[in-house]
């Protein structure tokens, strides 16, 4: 069953306390990308803009990084109130834009950290590993299903 | 009545090509995005119908990047804005 269903006023989400659960730890994996020296998840979310000029890519992180977190932060507080349950089932479209936003930038830090480089690199994790991939990639696939009717 | 003569500046043609050749966005291939996340994207970002959007999209995965937009150096930097904020690996070139 689809945990996402389109309504008059926005999309219905609907998961499991399991799935809440599980989802709780999105924000902390978040939250921790970065903090500790050499973090594979801080190079894929900060890749450079300008790849042959350092000056260039140094200006545009300089004047969009801060304004890039503050996206971040915000869809991340969107998605804490949707997965703790204290926000409200149904979900504007706005709000489930971050709340995509939030797992394909939870499967970028993972799958960095679990170093994938290529497709063919996910066959080869643990069955732990896959697992948290695949459910992320399709809870992913059924939100874009959903807010790809609304356009 | 005398003609009045002025200097000639001759513009230095190399820079003036620069000057007026479009700044081009580039959506790299990511072996974690999914195709039908990075088909949105390109839809809900720039409007593209689902046929262009999902040649683009296709042309990312197969050739490994794809010039998604261009224009000015501004509008360039923002659309890499907005496609980092969706996590798209997008870096700007001329």
């Amino acid at each position: 069953m689809s945990r996402f269903k389109t309504v008059e006023r926005g999309i219905r989400v609907e998961l499991t306390p399991e799935e809440r659960m599980f989802l709780g730890d999105v924000l902390p994996l978040l939250a921790g990308v970065g903090a500790t020296g050499e973090d594979p998840a801080a190079d894929r979310l900060n890749v450079p803009v300008y790849l042959d000029d350092p000056d260039a890519n140094a200006e545009w992180w300089r004047f969009m990084g801060e304004d890039l977190q503050a996206g971040r932060n915000a869809d991340r507080a969107v998605f804490e109130k949707v997965v703790s349950g204290h926000g409200n089932s149904v979900v504007s479209f706005d709000e489930g834009n971050a709340l995509l936003r939030v797992l394909n930038e939870a499967r970028l830090a993972l799958g960095a950290r679990l170093g994938i480089d290529v497709e063919s690199d996910h066959d080869h994790l643990s069955e732990d590993s896959r697992q948290v991939m695949d459910y992320l990639g399709w809870i992913q696939e059924e939100l874009t299903a959903e807010l790809m009717r609304a356009l | 009545m005398l003609a009045q003569t002025t200097p000639v500046i001759v513009p230095d043609t190399d820079e003036d090509v620069d000057i007026d050749r479009p700044w081009q966005v580039v959506v790299w291939n990511d072996p974690v995005n999914t195709m039908s996340y990075v088909v949105y994207v390109f839809r809900k970002l720039f409007g593209y119908d689902e046929i262009k959007a999902t040649d683009l999209m296709l042309q990312v995965h197969h050739e490994g990047r794809a010039i998604v937009s261009d224009g000015p150096r501004e509008k360039a930097e923002l659309d890499c804005y907005r496609l980092h904020s969706h996590g798209l690996w997008a870096t700007i070139e001329q």
